[in-house]
């Protein structure tokens, strides 16, 4: 086994506006007021080894967000789980952490696809059914793409893979879907916003889960326990 | 946090800005404390959660049980666009209250561009902008900092103004309104109680006289009793002051995002343009033990990346070579670097900055601030042509290809001669680096120029600022001289530089064209792309006020000033031969090290400089 850890964390509604690059730096910070044995980056400026899942979205929550921090020494993920968690802010929260084995894959080659949960206010369930009812048959989607070079059509249309059930609560719909995320297959919650035809900024978006998609099978860049 | 803005927050730039919960923040309950104080700094979150001296009062309030202590920062152009349509007034970061729920409102005056947002601030709180205008209800509306040694263009906005350093103050003026609170007191019979207290100004107490001229001539007092000068407060043993040992950790990047030890207060050097210089003297050294100490609990309840040292010239603190490598030594195996932000210009700074910078050579600022040895003399900047090839060399041989040297235009008594100086210096540095040239490495040169700004209480505040077209047509004489692939040549706006002058030396006429200015839609003056200086001409016309007035005429000796009230301790004697000497081009020592000046400060505050001995130093 490796001194990498991987673990799993939440973030949110206290840190919902913060961006990946905020994160980051909240994360180094809390390394350093917990006394963590982070591995540091040789040169001139020594950073904590450390990387991310895919970044998230200024404004969206999370229940799985990724990090892997490189330690000098074998920490008990317990152990670690514990003491990390009593020197980050408020809103973030470590859920579970494993030792890597040698060698294994970085996080973003072990992730291509997520699960979010969309809470809609003002919105109606039938709404959303037909959408994506129509949109099952639809085989293509093409939305403009804004991006720094630039702006191009992108087809989103099988980027999202499924929507599960669509539930009607006092305040508006709740419904989760699977989506592709990363390099290649990359939906941006604008553009499901756009595929479902919802308004994504009144929309509360969270980040359930972070896969990678072989064939039919979802498969966490964390080991299940039990 | 407000909850009525959370559905704004996806709609603006940096959301973060608004929302809290940011590590150390406080979160007091507001049932079980006697006075409410908003710590209200006049520009964004990103510039005002760098300022150390909120730090050091959120931090002093917030550790009273009978206390408590919120930061407000002005909302960007995009949220306050929406907080209007909205009708959500301003509120304060910890708990989301409106501003007029607290007792007490405190700004911080750190420079005159920041003018327009106090009033932008008030009018989102939707409290009455003067304070002849607002009711009994709290809260006082009070300011502090650099700029309030002339706060009188801003005074008739203000309830109570305090001079010099808060750390004692804040302290008797909370105590002042618990107990004026409980008795119940009147808004009048509060501020008469604060007015007791040293160094607090009550602006409504006094009324200027205008001469025949429309000019300030003298201010009157209204009540029986108040003081004909107010003097500020000093410090004066720093060792002993306590010193925050949590820093608000926020989440979006601001200035100054790093721990931060206060090394020392004053400045002696006597620069005669920094109004800096002369009004937080005099010079105290914080020793290396105790701030040590303190950086250490910093770093510990932060978890910062860096340790800044702050200071007006942080190579004159004595003992800083032991000091600097102490923490470098210290923290450097937990990725903890170290910066110094104001380096004295000589080769032992080099030596230092070297220390700090194994990393990055990218960059190294100096200041000669004028471009011949006549001219620094005159302003008493004491650095030498030799002084500044000797560290340009020894910064070039260290492993640095960017040199950064500040200049200032507009300089009284300069002549073409200065600015030709400043075109040769730049060269000059090319040419001192060319035995440094490699294939890597090209030496290069960034020469900023800055307009001089006449400021009260100092040497130079009698005389005129340079016109504008003056000072346009010197930025072009120097951008002409200036071509050359290794020169990067920038300047701010002259007319910046112009309205800073004004206010700088303003009297309470300027509150109606503040006001104007306002109404206009003028704020972030200090934001290049906020700065509109259109309006400010029209609000200017509109309150028939010349600005020319205050920024480009030479006041003469004897004139009434509108500031001469608002004391830093300096001996006007002082400012007067500073200014005869000056104009003579005769330097005077700085009295760390030499005689003394005979500033005043000394004997008016029963003060001295506290310099660290090297036997304290472990």
């Amino acid at each position: 086994m490796s001194n990498v850890i991987r673990f799993q964390f939440r973030k949110g509604p206290e840190v919902q506006f913060l961006s990946h690059l905020d994160v980051v730096r909240t994360m180094e910070r809390a390394v350093r007021r917990a006394g963590l044995p982070m591995a540091y980056s040789e040169g001139f400026t020594p950073r904590p080894i450390m990387s991310y899942s895919y970044a998230l979205s200024v404004g969206l929550l999370s229940e799985a967000e990724y990090g892997d921090f490189a330690l000098t020494e074998e920490l008990d993920p317990e152990e670690f789980v514990k003491i990390y968690n009593q020197h980050l802010p408020k809103g973030f929260e470590v859920l579970r952490a494993q030792r890597l084995p040698d060698h294994a894959p970085t996080l973003q080659a072990q992730i291509n696809a997520a699960s979010w949960r969309v809470s809609l206010p003002k919105v109606s369930a039938d709404a959303i059914k037909e959408r994506w009812q129509w949109l099952q048959e639809v085989d293509s989607f093409v939305v403009r793409r804004e991006t720094k070079k630039g702006s191009r059509d992108v087809d989103v249309r099988h980027f999202l893979f499924s929507v599960g059930a669509i539930v009607q609560s006092p305040t508006g719909v709740v419904f989760d879907c699977l989506a592709g995320l990363g390099n290649e297959a990359n939906l941006r919650m604008e553009e499901l916003g756009q595929l479902l035809c919802f308004a994504h900024l009144e929309a509360t978006i969270t980040r359930m889960g972070q896969f990678k998609k072989v064939g039919n099978l979802y498969v966490p860049p964390l080991e299940d326990r039990g | 946090m407000d909850k009525r803005l959370v559905p704004l927050l996806p709609l603006v730039t940096k959301p973060a800005r608004y929302t809290n919960h940011e590590l150390n923040a406080q979160h007091k309950n507001w049932s079980e404390v006697a006075v409410k104080v908003a710590l209200a700094f006049p520009d964004i979150y990103d510039v005002g959660m760098g300022h150390l001296g909120f730090k050091i009062l959120y931090a002093l309030i917030n550790g009273r049980h009978d206390a408590l202590a919120e930061r407000v920062y002005a909302p960007w152009v995009d949220m306050q666009e929406l907080m209007e349509e909205h009708g959500i007034p301003l509120t304060a970061l910890e708990s989301g209250s409106t501003l007029t729920k607290f007792d007490l409102v405190g700004f911080t005056l750190q420079h005159e561009l920041s003018f327009t947002n106090i009033l932008k601030m008030l009018d989102l709180a939707g409290i009455r902008r003067r304070s002849t205008e607002r009711d009994e209800m709290l809260p006082l509306i009070m300011a502090g900092g650099p700029a309030a040694f002339n706060a009188e263009p801003v005074a008739d906005f203000l309830d109570f103004v305090v001079l010099g350093e808060g750390e004692e103050v804040m302290h008797e003026i909370l105590d002042v309104v618990k107990d004026g609170k409980a008795q119940g007191l009147t808004k009048d019979q509060l501020l008469t109680e604060l007015s007791r207290l040293e160094g607090i100004y009550v602006p409504k107490w006094y009324k200027p006289i205008y001469g025949v001229d429309g000019r300030f001539e003298a201010l009157e007092s209204q009540v029986p009793n108040a003081a004909t000068q107010i003097q500020k407060r000093v410090v004066r043993d720093f060792n002993r002051l306590p010193y925050p040992e949590e820093f608000v950790v926020p989440y979006v990047e601001v200035v100054h995002d790093r721990v931060m030890g206060e090394i020392m207060r004053g400045c002696t050097r006597g620069c005669r343009f920094c109004q800096a210089g002369m009004i937080y003297r005099p010079v105290r050294e914080r020793e290396p033990r105790v701030l040590k100490e303190q950086i250490a609990r910093l770093v510990e309840s932060t978890g910062y990346e860096e340790i800044s040292l702050s200071s007006l010239s942080s190579g004159d603190y004595g003992q800083i070579g032991p000091l600097v490598r102490d923490l470098i030594v210290h923290y450097q195996d937990c990725g903890i670097s170290v910066s110094l932000p104001s380096l004295r210009l000589d080769s032992f700074g080099i030596e230092l900055a070297q220390e700090i910078q194994k990393a990055r050579k990218t960059g190294l600022t100096f200041a000669p601030e004028a471009g011949t040895q006549r001219l620094r003399n005159v302003i008493n900047k004491n650095v030498s042509d030799d002084d500044l090839k000797d560290v340009v060399q020894s910064a070039f041989a260290a492993g640095w290809s960017r040199i950064k040297l500040y200049f200032m235009i507009g300089l009284p008594t300069e002549t073409e001669e200065d600015l030709e100086g400043i075109v040769e210096l730049a060269h000059k540095v090319l040419e001192w680096g060319k035995e440094f040239r490699s294939a890597r490495r090209r030496p290069e040169v960034s020469i900023s120029v800055a307009s001089f700004v006449p400021k009260p209480h100092t040497p130079f505040q009698w005389m005129a600022q340079e016109s504008m077209e003056i000072l346009r047509s010197k930025q072009r004489f120097l951008q002409d001289r200036l071509r050359h692939p290794a020169i990067h040549f920038s300047y701010p706006r002259v007319e910046e530089s112009f309205l800073e002058a004004v206010f700088a030396r303003g009297d309470r006429r300027l509150a109606a064209v503040l006001e104007r200015a306002v109404d206009l839609g003028c704020q972030f003056d200090s934001w290049t792309d906020s700065f509109r200086f259109d309006l400010w001409e029209q609000a200017f016309g509109d309150a028939g006020i010349d600005p020319q007035d205050y920024a480009g005429r030479t006041r003469d000796i004897g004139e009434a000033l509108p500031w001469t009230h608002l004391s830093a301790g300096i001996d006007y004697d002082f400012l007067q031969r500073e200014w005869e000497l000056a104009q003579k081009g005769v330097p005077t020592p700085d009295c760390r090290w030499d005689e003394c000046s005979r500033c005043g400060v000394c004997p008016s505050l029963r003060v001295a400089n506290a310099i660290v001995k090297e036997k304290n130093v472990e």
